[in-house]
């Protein structure tokens, strides 16, 4: 691991590498997941997924369902509880009830006392369908004589799963007037890009393609609902987002918050795909049913009915002049949402635009519904799209002029107070350092060397994300014994409460021992967003920081009184506070935590408070360089080396920043390489299986090596700024620009398959 | 899944008893791990079986033995891990190591059979092309008795055998391998492991005395044919001819019009096709070379 870093305080906790609190327990098999819960009366659910991509339900026959010994109820959408219905909101479309969507959409819910029983008897429900056209391709979706998708225009969009992960001000523009499958557009103009054009002196132009993927967290969607008789609902999911959660079954089912409680279970990956999505339907079997209810979907279930990733298609043109100066950028991004609205066509235009100084823009972004399961968060969502064209019409500006392409983007790479293509400016980011950092990498100073070898080359490329913003709270607590919990409202997914209890064991200055961090039930916890766009240690960080401080100051406050000596005078160390030169005055949190708990305490508990808001991104980037070996006889694509640099603005616990680089340029590897879903022409899904859905493997990703780059942030806790994204960005870009470098052939489409590569070289006859 | 009995027999006179008594609706469980996650699944050929005759504990299909005249026996209940570590396999029959050895993972290869491979019919089966190139007879036990059969004999289609009603393939017998002779399997696949064969192919062959021309040429081809195939109009074009890299090409030319590819998820017609030149003239050169050094 390598670091770069600008300057730095000396620290005792924070920025030096510890272990994932739970690592122990999730390596050993002992931590407890959604699925691992039972309830007494639990009924489990199999929902009747549609085999049919758009049609219009006729009948719903359950009685042979029904006879099955075991089933309980099969309900359909007629028989749910009343509920707030948004047709053009996927998650409150509980079931459909008249007009099927996409091919995997639920129809109908079989409860049994075991799932196998609800399993089985899920295929006894007669379900008849009459046919609608289906539009599957997007851009055919676009066509003015295209079958609508849908009956009925959007009005309602939901777009808060794409807030959470970047807060941005854009206006984006609802549906036109006439029926279309455009459901939304966004448009950016800068300066005049046709005479950006007639300045430059290379123009590229090009499409490119990419696939829809899905998320692939090892644990598919797991929902338990509990709705009891004193008419609290309890809801146990593996999301990322509880607090959102609750926000959104509370409205869905008309009861008020306060009687809604959301546990965030063990998240078994996430990555932007759990956020919400059946909690309101199961919450509704629950209540319909009165017992509880628990969802726990397969693999193939999660892959036909949960919510990818789009496929995107841009067009792209840009130019330069000879010196390397970007001048002109013109873009049509289009989004496939799926059967719902909700695709990031706003980061994808922020981005496409936004990543590089450019005096031209025109900037158009579209967002088309088509008859395919619609589309959710992943990591940095929509953002990989874009920067394979920018990044790959990147490398082919330099190749035209004959520049390195290194210099070009250490040329044009966006800084503090560069404008968006919105107009907001960014602040202090670390693109350049990034790229310096990339240039010292041995791929990149050997790359020479490298392309000696007829069939290798290296690739550059760089992506970021601007990151999402929301409010967060903590609590810090003196226990008994002098040991500190720190309370949050945040699902840990990427090892936060670890950081958490390095910044309260910072504060306190305590040994990591002695700190606890557990986050809480939606009843419970101080409020937080939620746990997407990279914002989790940069927003609840910082209230952690906060609450710590408080706590700090109160026991200061009580120490003074019981030493008589100002707290000023006082310093604190391994839980035990003393006056400065006096060693023999002291007081231990131990006894600290007695005077404030026992018995007729003399003092109020201590309880440190940090409630923050933040309306400041902190917008990281980062860039990676791939060696790569291709068979131009096979077309196979072998990633041999592959390094990331990254701005983290400070990792305050550096492993698990390594292991967000890593894993993020892993995920990128598997959208570059192998993954996609694969519809065919009426919508169906081909491979909703991890056999024909190709993650990769351990043995198809190289060691990655990660160099952190810390230029500050303004308001992140020590200068963190957002980590979990941007790492997934440029994969795709950087191994179709070594492709390029080592075979000459440039490939549009990701993943880059076999069969893609053999037809860029022209190999492959039909 | 729906219910289904399980009988675990400990003889192959058992296992066929249980056959013959419970009748129709019966299917044999090897390994399991075609079988079980097609009941999971979908995606079998056959009714959903009313029940399971496990037959991992019939000493009968466990057999392995080397004879220099008759060759090799192999039981059909062998795992893949067995027969990729067993010597002879590995000394004698290669491609058989090859392809044994690349089936899924260490756990699916520490369950999964030959056995089970070759009676599951699927086009892509890994030690399908190893098994014709080595010209594999399979033998069938059932209530008519005993038959010994070529494997090539032994597909009708994809997920179809000529197995009949309680009749279990126990096990493969294949030739000595000739002097100067060697063989190898390879597949494409996109992913290093964990794959299913967009295209495998296994070729066997054997020199003259005296090294200069190809007495024997044996090339299979699998996932490019609703079964593995024999390319017999390539391995013809070779034998007897000098390996030159002119006849090699020709006979990868050939093999090529001889696979009947289909598109689908893994791979398009084109490609399959495309891949089966590339990797049978490569299979052939490596193997040719391998028979020459001894
Ligand atoms: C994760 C995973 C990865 C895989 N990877 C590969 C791979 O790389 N290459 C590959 O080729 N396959 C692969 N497979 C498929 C499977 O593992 C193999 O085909 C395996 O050899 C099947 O053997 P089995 O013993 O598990 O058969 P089972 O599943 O038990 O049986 C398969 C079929 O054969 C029948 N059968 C089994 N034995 C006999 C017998 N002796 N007589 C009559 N009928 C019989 C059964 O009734 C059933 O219809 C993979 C499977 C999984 C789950």
């Amino acid at each position: 691991m390598a670091r770069e870093t600008l300057e730095r305080p000396r620290f005792r906790h924070v920025g030096r590498p510890v272990d994932r609190i739970d690592a122990t327990a999730k390596v050993t098999g002992q931590t407890v997941y959604g699925d691992d819960l039972r309830l007494p009366r639990l009924l489990h659910v199999k929902l009747v997924h549609a085999p049919v991509a758009h049609a219009r339900i006729r009948r719903i026959g359950a009685s042979k369902a029904l006879a099955v010994p075991g089933v309980e109820a099969v309900l359909t959408a007629a028989d749910l509880p009343p509920h707030r219905t948004n047709p053009d909101a996927r998650a409150q479309v509980l079931l459909a009830s008249d007009e099927v969507l996409f091919y995997g959409q639920p129809v109908a819910a079989v409860l049994a006392r075991d799932p196998y029983t609800a399993a089985y008897a899920r295929d006894l429900v007669e379900v008849e369908y009459e046919e609608l056209p289906a539009v599957v391709d997007p851009l055919e979706a676009m066509r003015d004589d295209a079958p609508l998708a849908r009956t009925g225009a959007i009005r309602d969009a939901d777009r808060s799963e794409e807030q959470g992960h970047i807060t941005v001000e854009a206006q984006q523009e609802q549906a036109q007037s006439h029926p279309s499958n455009v459901s939304s557009s966004i448009t950016f103009r800068r300066g005049d890009v046709e005479a950006g054009f007639a300045e430059a002196d290379a123009v590229v132009e090009g499409t490119w393609r990419s696939s829809m993927v899905h998320q692939s967290y090892i644990e598919p969607h797991v929902i338990i609902a509990d709705y009891d008789a004193s008419g609290e609902l309890s809801i146990w999911s593996s999301t990322q987002a509880p607090f959102h959660v609750r926000h959104e079954v509370a409205r869905t089912l008309g009861l008020p918050e306060a009687r809604v409680r959301v546990t965030a279970t063990e998240v078994g990956g996430g990555f932007g795909g759990k956020i919400y999505l059946y909690e309101p339907l199961v919450a509704a079997l629950a209540m319909a049913v009165r017992r509880p209810v628990k969802l726990t979907m397969s693999r193939r279930e999660d892959m036909l009915a949960a919510t990818p990733a789009p496929q995107a298609v841009v067009q792209l043109k840009a130019g330069m002049k000879a010196d390397g100066t970007l001048v002109a950028l013109q873009a049509r991004v289009i989004y496939d949402a799926g059967a719902f609205p909700g695709a990031p066509v706003l980061p994808g235009c922020l981005l496409i635009g936004g990543s590089y100084k450019c005096p031209n823009l025109d900037i158009q972004g579209f967002e088309v519904l088509t008859n395919k399961v619609s589309v959710g968060a992943l990591r940095a969502p929509g953002a990989p799209h874009v920067a394979f064209a920018l990044e790959s019409a990147m490398d082919m500006l330099a190749q035209r002029l004959e520049l390195d392409p290194l210099e070009v983007r250490l040329k044009n790479a966006v800084e503090k107070g560069d404008p968006l293509p919105s107009g907001q400016p960014y602040p202090a980011i670390g693109l350049k350092e990034c790229l310096e950092a990339i240039a010292r990498t041995d791929i990149w100073r050997e790359r020479r060397r490298i392309r000696q070898h007829p069939h290798r080359g290296v690739g550059l490329a760089v992506g970021g994300w601007l990151g999402g913003l929301q409010p967060a709270s903590a609590t810090v607590g003196l226990n008994a014994d002098g040991t500190i919990n720190v309370t949050v409202g945040a699902a840990d997914i990427t090892g936060t409460n670890t950081s958490f209890a390095q910044i309260a064991a910072e504060e306190l200055n305590l040994p990591l021992e002695m700190v606890s961090v557990v986050t809480g039930d939606t009843r419970t916890a101080p409020y937080a967003g939620m746990s997407a766009g990279s914002k989790t240690t940069y927003t609840v960080g910082r209230a952690v920081k906060l609450a710590a401080e408080d706590a700090r100051q109160q026991i200061l406050a009580i120490a003074s009184q019981r030493l008589e000596v100002p707290a000023e005078e006082l310093e604190m160390q391994d839980g035990v506070v003393r006056a400065r030169g006096q060693p023999e005055k002291q007081v231990t949190f131990r006894e600290l935590g007695r005077l404030t708990t026992g018995f007729g305490a003399r003092y109020a508990p201590i309880v440190g408070r940090g409630a923050i808001t933040a309306r400041r991104q902190a917008p990281g980037f980062t860039a990676q360089v791939a060696e790569v070996e291709v068979d131009p006889d096979t077309g196979q694509v072998t990633v041999l080396r592959y390094a990331v640099a990254q701005d983290v603005g400070f990792a305050i616990n550096p492993k698990s920043v390594e292991g967000q680089m890593q894993g993020g340029a892993a995920q990128g590897l598997g959208i570059a390489l192998f993954e996609e879903m694969v519809y065919d022409e009426k919508g169906r899904l081909l491979n909703p299986n991890l056999l024909d859905y190709r993650l990769p493997t351990a043995r198809d990703v190289p060691p990655i090596e990660a160099i952190i780059v810390e230029v500050p942030s303004e308001e992140g806790p020590y200068g963190a700024r957002i980590v979990g994204e941007p790492s997934i960005v440029p994969g795709p870009a950087a191994v179709a620009n070594a492709v390029a470098d080592a075979v000459g052939a440039r490939v549009f489409e990701a993943p880059l398959t076999p069969e893609r590569v053999l037809r860029a070289l022209g190999k492959l006859r039909d | 899944m729906r219910p289904f009995a399980h009988f675990a027999p400990r003889s192959l006179d058992e296992a066929l008893d249980i056959f013959r008594r419970e009748g129709e609706g019966g299917r044999p469980l090897a390994g399991g791990t075609d079988l079980v996650v097609q009941l999971k699944e979908g995606g079998h050929k056959f009714p959903y079986p009313r029940y399971l005759v496990s037959l991992r504990r019939l000493p009968e299909l466990r057999a392995l033995g080397w004879h220099e005249e008759q060759g090799l026996r192999l039981g059909a209940g062998l795992t893949m891990a067995e027969v990729a570590s067993n010597d002879w396999v590995r000394q004698r029959y290669p491609a058989l190591a090859d392809g044994a050895g690349l089936v899924g993972s260490r756990q699916t290869m520490n369950m999964a059979t030959v056995g089970g491979n070759v009676c599951n019919a699927a086009p892509s089966a890994d030690t399908a092309p190893p098994l014709l190139a080595l010209e594999a007879q399979a033998r069938i036990v059932g209530p008519q008795g005993e038959r010994l059969l070529p494997l090539e004999e032994f597909w009708l289609g994809p997920g179809e055998t000529v197995l009949r009603h309680g009749e279990l393939l126990t096990e493969f017998l294949l030739p000595p391998p000739l002097p100067r002779s060697a063989s190898l399997y390879r597949r494409h696949t996109p992913r290093q492991q964990m794959d299913i064969a967009v295209v495998g192919v296994a070729v066997a062959v054997a020199l003259d005395d005296g090294g200069r021309t190809l007495k024997k040429v044996r090339i299979a081809l699998g996932a490019v044919a609703p079964t593995p195939i024999r390319a017999r109009r390539a391995e013809a074009a070779l034998e007897g001819q000098a390996p030159s890299p002119e006849a090699i090409a020709r006979a990868a030319a050939i093999a090529q019009e001889e696979a009947r590819p289909i598109s689908d998820v893994r791979g398009s017609a084109a490609l399959r096709r495309h891949l089966v030149g590339v990797m049978t003239e490569r299979l052939l050169r490596e193997a040719i070379e391998r028979a020459r050094r001894g």
